[in-house]
């Protein structure tokens, strides 16, 4: 059986892939929480979202699928998204 | 980042679905049978504050669980190479074409097209029919006469932020930091490149009565190119408007649940 995914190796690597996308500045604020935002908190830019999908893809393509989890969602919904509902998301997919 | 070289410039493209056939599928049975090929989508965003995010955020993945969906950055835009000239149609047309071969797609494609992406779309089905399965255009904006001067004016309003629908809208939303960076960019790209230039020298295209594919066009009631669904309407032998009350040339992010519906819809009709 593969290695069980916790919720704090999610973050952790959301964390270090934001930090690649956007550099440092990311924890001028201190550190990413599951309540951060990636609007209204991070700031980012919709073409680094999609950075960061990128990356969550390579790491965790072959379990996640992703592509299943946005198709759902509306274009607010992804606009109003936080930390939190993507590594609950990745959590558990991962965990499968 | 996924990056290729083709035309000469490096392009930042995403291609959304195609490991999906080799993923494990919880809601039922997989929508992809590998020994079917996938239809193939290639999307084409608009003008300086955009980029292939738009789709991102819209139509590519819903439509991705039924097509390979690629997602290019225009030259100049998003994560591509900005070089100092070349931002005719014609450029972009070429650019697609170097796109298709670099990802060793032949078969006739679904051409998706929001604003300027839209005139892309056509002369791209105009010059190569062949390899054009159908037309879906949101907002398309083509040469007509007066194009220059319209094309030049907004741009202008786009890069101080004072456009009325799209960039009124997105910086309403954006703080400090996006805003001072798609600002600075902009202003690069209208300030260091022939892209004005370029599209205030595009003539008023008389072609469209030889588009040969199946095209879908949406525009929104309120939008400043309406012009365009009319021209579009009457010469395009095949094509099927529909005009959105309400909507503003903003219409793929102001009403993208029912663009989804009329995307998804749309490439039924080709299985």
């Amino acid at each position: 059986m593969a290695e069980v995914v916790t919720t704090e190796q999610v973050l952790g690597d959301i964390e270090r892939m934001l930090i690649e996308v956007i550099g440092d500045d990311l924890l001028l604020d201190g550190p990413l929480s599951m309540e951060t935002s990636f609007d209204e908190d991070l700031q980012l830019e919709s073409i680094e979202f999609v950075a960061l999908s990128e990356k969550l893809l390579d790491t965790y393509g072959e379990n996640v699928d992703f592509v299943g989890w946005l198709a759902e969602m509306e274009l607010d919904d992804i606009i109003a998204l936080r930390v939190g509902q993507l590594v609950d998301f990745v959590t558990s997919a991962a965990n499968g | 980042m996924a990056e290729v070289v083709a035309n000469g410039l490096k392009f930042h493209v995403q291609h959304v679905g195609q490991s999906r056939a080799a993923q494990d599928h919880e809601h039922g049975p997989d929508p992809s049978d590998p020994s079917e090929p996938r239809p193939q989508v290639v999307m084409l965003h608009g003008l300086v504050i955009d980029n292939l995010s738009s789709w991102y955020y819209t139509l590519a993945n819903p439509l991705a669980l039924h097509a390979d969906v690629h997602l290019y950055d225009l030259r100049g835009h998003g994560l591509s190479e900005m070089p100092k000239s070349g931002y005719s149609v014609e450029d972009n047309v070429n650019d697609l074409e170097a796109l298709l071969n670099e990802w060793g797609i032949d078969t006739p494609v679904h051409l998706f097209g929001n604003s300027f992406g839209g005139v892309v779309s056509l002369a791209f089905a105009h010059r190569h029919p062949e390899r054009v399965a159908s037309l879906f255009l949101i907002e398309a904006h083509f040469a007509v006469e007066g194009w220059g001067e319209h094309m030049a004016g907004s741009l202008a309003l786009a890069a101080f932020g004072l456009d009325e629908d799209a960039v009124q809208g997105w910086l309403a939303n954006n703080a400090d930091r996006k805003l001072s960076r798609l600002a600075k960019r902009s202003e690069r790209f209208l300030m260091n490149t022939s892209l004005i230039d370029d599209l205030q020298a595009e003539q008023p295209i008389g072609w469209l009565g030889e588009i040969s594919c199946p095209t879908y066009a949406m525009y929104g009631s309120e939008s400043d190119i309406l012009d365009r669904a009319k021209e579009l309407e009457a010469k395009v032998p095949n094509c099927e408007l529909e005009i959105v009350e309400g909507c503003s040339h903003s219409l793929l992010t102001e009403r993208s649940a029912l663009v989804r519906d009329r995307a998804l819809a749309w490439m039924e009709r080709f299985d």
